[in-house]
């Protein structure tokens, strides 16, 4: 493989990446082509020695993904990073993922409730005083505003747990991913 | 489908051999490379993606130190968290390796009473 050839297939490994991290990822394999040919080896054995430019690029991606997660936890990023780290297919994570998917429909669903809760504290509150709701409006306000704030609680909840969850599948996913696929030996693909 | 297991083994004390090399000296990730496939027959490109995980975990930083020849080049040194890192996993590593190698010594040398007992067991 020539330099051009193992750096365009690292570059297409990428795409996904902010191009930020990409272009310093892209430097970084650059530079080792510069120092192996500084050092008197040819392209082709740089690049043999480096390995398979598809796996290094679905590593590195991994990698960027949870780093981002770690960065900023938003929706995002979660998604990002699961995708990333499911790329990597480890063997135990595509079994884990009906599970996986059965847990994040729960945790949906919970967030639906707590937004339907929501709103039904706000509707109480809103039309109970107006509609003459047994109790008297005081009783209808103070109601819809426990509804609300109960929700809001769920939310919260559900909400650590969900960063929780997304911690733990991607902990999981290294350590398995380091122990299952490595990528030590050189490869000539 | 089973790995050898010499590959499993080198990739799991990868990142503490890293560790180990940069607690001497700073150093950039080709030269990284070059010592570690030359002492334990690596590929070469592993060294990038693990460099940037030990950059997640906060293990190492980097700086940019400029070169006579060519663009700046980057060096990693260990941080006191890597530091951390190397005196656990280095711990834990020769208590593994001080377990296996008593193990194998064990079957090794043949041990007279062991044998009698067993042989008495299988006679029986």
């Amino acid at each position: 493989m020539t330099r051009a050839e193992f750096m365009s297939r690292l570059k297409k490994g990428l795409v996904g990446m902010p191009t930020s991290a990409a272009a310093e990822v892209l430097n970084d394999y650059e530079a080792h082509f510069d120092d192996g040919l500084a050092e008197g080896r040819s392209e082709a054995e740089v690049a043999a020695a480096l390995g398979n430019p598809d796996r290094l690029a679905r590593e590195l991606k991994a990698e960027a993904g949870i780093r981002r997660w770690h960065q900023e936890q938003n929706p995002s990023s979660a998604t990002a990073a699961i995708l990333a780290v499911l790329g990597l297919g480890a063997i135990d994570i595509l079994i884990l993922l009906p599970l996986l998917m059965s847990i994040v429909g729960v945790i949906l669903g919970g967030y639906a409730a707590a937004l339907g809760t929501f709103i039904a504290g706000v509707i109480l509150m809103v039309a109970g005083p107006i509609a003459g709701a047994p109790g008297g409006p005081l009783a209808a306000i103070l109601a819809g505003l426990g509804l609300m704030a109960a929700s809001v609680t769920g939310a919260a909840l559900l909400t650590v747990l969900t960063i929780w969850l997304v911690n733990g599948v991607v902990w999981f996913a290294r350590l398995h991913y380091r122990l299952l696929k490595p990528a030590l030996e050189p490869q000539v693909a | 489908m089973p790995e050898p297991i010499e590959i499993q083994l080198k990739k799991g004390v990868l990142g503490l051999c890293v560790l180990a090399l940069l607690a001497r000296d700073d150093s950039y990730a080709y030269e990284i490379a070059s010592r570690l496939s030359d002492a334990i027959d690596m590929g070469e490109g592993t060294i990038y993606p693990l460099m940037r995980r030990m950059q997640t975990d906060g293990w190492v930083e980097t700086y940019l130190v400029e070169s006579p020849a060519g663009p700046s080049r980057k060096y990693y040194r260990l941080t006191d968290a890597g530091r951390r890192a190397l005196e656990d996993q280095g711990r834990e590593w020769r208590r593994f390796a001080k377990a296996v190698d008593d193990l194998i010594t064990e079957a090794d040398t043949p041990v007279p009473a062991t044998t009698d007992t067993q042989e008495g067991g299988a006679a029986q």
